[in-house]
């Protein structure tokens, strides 16, 4: 069987840096190919490269063993790419049907669009991936993100793809959606359409692809059948060394009760939720996106106001109306997406780092720049952020480095409890290990640390204990020594929509 | 891995002094003073003290109004109400004075009670129900010259007694007392956005507002108070405006928010926020004024330079357009 | 025109009664539906208020000439909207065509004044709006400088140019036959044959061709609009281009209505055409509303200063009701986004 995609010897340059230096991929129709590496491997420039937003300095693209070339992405729609991003590209003021054939609607015989024909092509299209319960008249705005992201699938079809490329399609999704996602992916695999599919996350890789490709540092490592490969194995392919200890929890004194939070409520997402972090502690809260971690962070930060019940610090009642107020009285936020609620990018490291403290760090009415400077070295120093100097924009710095800034930042507010949000997502693997370390050197210096994340074993291997919350409440709670993936998942999604059981979702090639 | 010292101690004395120059407050600022020397070479009447000092008096309400925009633009945001509340202030002042007998003295703080609170209403919508800006500031500014039209009715309000006019009219030390007025208030908004918390909390709204707020930095309340600073400044340049002109009429103020924004813009202040400053932003309005004093001397009517104004402002956003490019910003 | 609210999948069939309440509904909640029950209540209002309150025998409100005057008295009101609305859709605003209007009506009315045809009159102001149109488009879609700034300094400019021009001179002598709002063919005001016939003909432009289309596309998403194969700058462009041809109609009929040209817009015209876009379900954030709601908005703001005329309101107030008229639609529209989100 040919090869519908064949890229050879592609090498793409920008200024200072090689994003792709000989690199090779090749996917047949009917195929579900991952494609996976750290970040600043390569992966989103190769994709970019296949759907015709950049061209490579050299190399060669094949479809269907022709080659091609295109100037511009709609050269590449026209031969039947089309991409999915994760910032879906729709239009939320126009229905359904005008969305999925915006650009080239149906006409009718004097050349004007025809509502219509547009109306029952966009039914059609629906029902030919199985979603029977989405009105083509709705507008898309109003819709919810697993909705849209098939309204997206159904525009790519629109335009007859034969190549699919998707990045990251589960960030957002909940559990219910990703798995309406899986079969319609298996669907289009099925009518001979390739997919690229791109993921952090290897569970998702195991369950949907047929063959994996890792790329490290702009190059290509290698390319593996799923069912002859492991977890390990792929890990090793993108950092090039084992990670044995990938999540090395030191242990520490557990001492009292820091944090503790009584029947907190703020609808619609957090409802009447209790639990409680010790210093020393690293709990960890998993859950589903969507259950509300989130956003019980944000109302204990005081970022959204509660509704109803109380938080305790060191056994006495607060009230925290507003981050201001949060920090004061020892508890600092790292939040899910450091881009766009972290940090201030197109600032220095120095101010970012500065940032929530700065009241603190006054001379009578003004900011004391010596001191801000002297903090900013320190943090630098002591987080081993990699960064030319105190005074180089943020932006500039890689994910791994960015997030240490955040963190850094909160640690400057010496904080008693630590919320860090999805503290390692998008990092590769080696910063990764590093904030790892650093939690724990937190947790043994006496903090209370309570961290959210989606990643099974980023749990597992973190935790003291780890609470599970289910639609906006704590459903389950487990220790170290009790946690297992099953337990975790059947507590996340118990009378869970596909009511499929809890083993189903995990599969061998990520066991601890 | 570990920081180096930060760049300011590596570089040299005359490598800063290269920066500065180049940045946009450096170049206006060697634009300003080639610009006053060609005019004080060309125009007679142009280098006499007595027109320095009366620019000086003209420029001020613009100037005034300019602070606060300054801040509002840095914050990403715009006010396009001010010369409604500039002429509101006007007729509240003169309406509450003649029309209702109050004391002068009285009016006088109404009007800026007015205009203050004026301010803040333009705040509270934009900060408590989030409506755009643009959008707010383009209603009030409908709705606030409509008030000032249905209250003043058309009529003028004349006849001030004499020690009104100290403010708008007169010197102290030889110098118009507005512009004492202006040049404390500069100063002080100056060092208020170089060098405090609230400035720096200011460019870090600019540049991201969500990211301000997890960080803590009280971006609600900061915003409520740059614009009715906004509101309270457009008030006292109308109470200034009504004392050197000595009348009161509800058009007062009208295409204001031109002179100022294109003061601000000019003056290095990018229209998407983030960066500016008070240095520049007069500058900028003292080039303003130049320039309308320059074409008056060389014979253009007064309500011909305002085309000339429009220009400057479209000019003076391609320059910081490219400047930003250049410096690789967003 | 809005999207209909209830779910039409083959696989089920909903009883034809609920598809029609269901269209029904969204008919009655869209902008058009309200500015028209608007435009009637205020009628009844007005009617009843003379008629019970005055004593009068039958209400001067309906009265032919009251009735024709708030249908033509922003006709080029509701034209000049037709242009803006087009732009606001597109995610810009133009706030100088107040301005605009002046200039080409004046240029209009001179050319009538010195000799020229009668049909070049009435033909420039399009072509030189068109032009206008072109330049600000150019600053705005390739130069990347915001559409309020453009806008901005372009009003100074134009109304510095109009004072150029005219010397503050009104412009008398224009000879009858220039007269093109005075005409009634048919007996109807020609002011409103020409507001009608562009709105629809507008309307029809904006659902059914890709052109009209690709204006919401780009309000709505622009880097969206470029992946659909869209070009926003090439779209701007005919915006702002198109924009500038209909204040150029506007400016004709402005400048016909009297046999004189006054030297000066009335003051905040622009923000009388904006008030209309914005009034009519044109939301401000860009990707949706409608030209049929423009224009309902003219004639209704028209309606609303005769009822204030009769209700012995002074109409210099009517500026502040424009803000608060704004301030209502803008935040009705804001609500209505932010609960979609949820």
């Amino acid at each position: 069987m040919e090869n519908i995609l064949d890229l050879q010897h592609i090498t793409k340059t920008f200024p200072g840096v090689k994003a792709l230096d000989d690199v090779q991929f090749e996917m047949r129709s009917g195929e579900v190919h991952a494609l996976l590496g750290e970040n600043g491997a390569g992966k989103s420039t190769l994709i970019k490269i296949v759907s015709g937003v950049y061209k490579p300095d050299s190399g060669e693209i094949r479809l269907d063993g022709k080659p091609v070339s295109f100037e511009n992405p709609r050269e590449a729609q026209a031969h039947g790419i089309a991409t999915i991003y994760q910032e879906l590209s729709l239009y939320p003021e126009l229905t359904v049907a005008e969305n999925i054939f915006m650009g080239h609607a149906p006409r009718n015989a004097v050349g004007m669009i025809d509502w219509g024909m547009m109306r029952r092509r966009a039914e059609e299209l629906l029902a030919s991936l199985n979603i029977y319960d989405m009105s083509v008249t709705r507008k898309v705005g109003t819709m919810t993100v697993g909705n849209r992201q098939r309204v997206e699938i159904a525009k790519a079809l629109s335009l007859n793809a034969r190549i699919l490329i998707m990045d990251e399609p589960t960030a957002s999704l909940t559990e219910a959606d990703v798995e309406r996602l899986f079969s319609i992916v298996r669907l289009l695999r099925e009518r001979g359409v390739g997919i690229i599919y791109i993921s952090h996350r290897l569970q998702e890789v195991f369950e949907l692809a047929d063959r994996v490709t890792v790329l490290r540092d702009g190059r290509y490592v290698g390319t593996r059948q799923v069912g002859q490969t492991n977890e390990k194995e792929l890990i090793t392919m993108m950092v090039g060394r084992t990670i044995s200890d990938m999540f090395p929890k030191l242990p520490s004194e557990v001492g009292k009760p820091v944090l503790e939070v009584r029947n907190l409520t703020c609808r619609p997402m957090v409802r009447d939720v209790n639990f409680r972090v010790c210093g020393g502690e690293i709990v960890g809260l998993a859950g589903l996106v969507g259950s509300g971690r989130s956003e019980l962070a944000q109302v204990i930060f005081g970022f959204t106001p509660a509704e109803a019940g109380e938080v305790l610090l060191d056994g006495k009642t607060v009230q925290i109306r507003n981050p201001g107020q949060a920090m004061k009285l020892g508890i600092a936020y790292v939040p899910e997406d450091r881009g766009t609620q972290g940090l201030i990018r197109q600032m220095k490291v120095r101010e970012n780092i500065s940032l929530a403290i700065l009241r603190w760090l006054v001379r009578g009415p003004f900011v004391d720049r010596r001191s801000e400077k002297s903090l900013a070295a320190r943090t630098i120093d002591q987080l081993k952020i990699r960064a030319y100097s105190t005074e180089q924009i943020v932006n500039k710095l890689s994910g791994g480095n960015q997030q240490k800034v955040v963190v850094g930042k909160w640690l400057a507010a010496k904080p008693r409890v630590l919320i860090m949000d999805e503290p390692t997502r998008g990092i590769d693997v080696g910063a990764k290990a590093e904030i790892h370390r650093l939690m724990s050197e937190l947790a043994q210096q006496g903090l209370g640390i309570l961290m959210i994340s989606s990643e099974l074993p980023e749990i597992l291997g973190m935790s003291d204990r780890v609470l599970v919350m289910r639609e906006g409440t704590i459903v389950d709670e487990f220790t170290r020594a009790e946690a297992t993936q099953e337990k975790i998942v059947a507590a996340m999604m118990s009378e869970s929509v596909n009511n499929q059981p809890a083993q189903e979702i995990i599969r061998e090639g990520e066991s601890i | 891995m570990l920081a180096t010292e930060t760049s300011s101690q590596t570089t040299t004395f005359g490598a800063r002094a290269r920066t500065l120059l180049l940045s946009q407050e450096g170049v206006l600022l060697v634009i300003l003073v080639v610009s006053v020397a060609i005019l004080s070479i060309f125009s007679a009447p142009f280098r006499t003290v007595e027109n320095i000092l009366n620019q000086g008096r003209l420029l001020t309400e613009v100037g005034l109004v300019a602070l606060p925009m300054t801040y509002i633009i840095i914050t990403g945001g715009i006010d396009l109400s001010v010369g409604s509340v500039f002429g509101l202030s006007a007729v509240v002042l003169g309406y509450t004075w003649d029309k209702l007998g109050f004391p002068l003295e009285l009016a006088i703080v109404v009007a800026l009670v007015t205009s203050t609170i004026a301010g803040f209403v333009n705040g509270w919508f934009i900060v408590r129900v989030g409506v755009p800006p643009l959008i707010m500031t383009l209603a009030t500014l409908a709705f606030y010259r409509g008030l000032a039209e249905g209250i003043s009715q058309a009529r003028s309000a004349r006849g001030y007694p004499e020690w009104f006019y100290q403010l708008g009219q007169r010197e102290v030390l030889g110098v118009p007392t507005q512009l004492w007025i202006l040049v404390i208030a500069a100063i002080v908004a100056g060092i208020i956005l170089a060098r405090t918390v609230f400035g720096r909390s200011l460019y870090a709204i600019g540049n991201n507002e969500l990211g301000a707020r997890f960080s803590g930095i009280p971006v609600n309340r900061y915003k409520l108070l740059i614009y009715t600073f906004s509101g309270f400044m457009s008030g006292l340049a109308g109470y200034i405006f009504v004392s050197r002109v000595s009348t009161t009429r509800s058009d007062m103020g009208t295409g204001l928010e031109l002179d100022v924004i294109a003061a601000v813009v000019l003056g290095g202040t990018s229209i998407f926020g983030g960066t500016g400053s008070i240095a520049g932003t007069m500058i900028g309005v003292v080039l303003i004024q130049l320039l309308k004093n320059g074409l008056s001397l060389a014979g253009m009517k007064g309500d011909a330079t305002i085309v000339v104004i429009g220009l400057v402002l479209i000019f003076a956003i391609l320059v910081n357009n490219y400047i930003q490019r250049r410096s690789g910003a967003s | 025109m809005t999207a209909t609210s209830e779910p039409v999948s083959p696989a089920a069939q909903p009883a034809v009664l609920s598809q029609i309440t269901g269209w029904l509904h969204s008919m009655v909640s869209s902008q058009e539906a309200v500015l028209a029950i608007s435009l009637i209540a205020l009628t009844v209002s007005v009617s009843l208020y003379e008629t019970l309150v005055l004593g009068r025998e039958a209400p001067r409100f309906l009265a032919e000439r009251n009735i024709a005057d708030i249908l033509q008295g922003n006709a080029y009101i509701a034209v000049a909207a037709i242009g803006v609305s087009m732009v606001i859709i597109s995610g810009n605003i133009d706030i100088s065509v107040g301005s605009l209007i002046g200039v080409l009506a004046t240029i209009s009315g001179l050319m009538a004044v010195n000799g020229f045809p009668i049909w070049l009159a009435w033909l420039t102001p399009l072509v030189i709006g068109g032009l206008v149109g072109a330049v600000i488009g150019f600053l705005v879609a390739y130069l990347r400088i915001p559409a309020i700034v453009v806008t901005l300094g372009m009003l100074s400019i134009l109304q510095g140019g109009l004072i150029i021009m005219t010397g503050g001179a009104w412009i008398y002598d224009i000879p009858p036959e220039f007269q093109l709002a005075q005409q009634r063919p048919l007996g109807i005001p020609m002011p409103v044959i020409i507001m009608i016939v562009l709105t629809i003909g507008a309307a029809l432009w904006m659902r059914y061709t890709a052109y009209g289309r690709a204006i919401y596309a780009v309000g709505g998403n622009a880097e969206a609009a470029r992946l659909s194969g869209i070009s926003p700058r090439a779209t701007l462009m005919r915006v702002f281009i198109i924009n500038g041809v209909f204040v150029g109609v506007a400016a004709v009929l402005f400048a016909t209505q009297f046999t004189t040209i006054q030297s000066t817009v009335p003051p905040g015209l622009e923000l009388f055409v904006i008030t209309a876009s914005v009034v009519g379900g044109v939301s401000i954030l860009g990707g949706t509303g409608t030209v049929v709601g423009s224009t309902l908005a003219a004639v209704l703001l028209r309606a609303i200063n005769s009822a204030m005329i009769f209700f012995n309101i002074s109409p210099y107030w009517l500026r502040a009701v424009q803000g608060i008229l704004i301030l209502i639609t803008v935040l009705a529209d804001l609500l209505r986004r932010r609960r979609q989100l949820k």
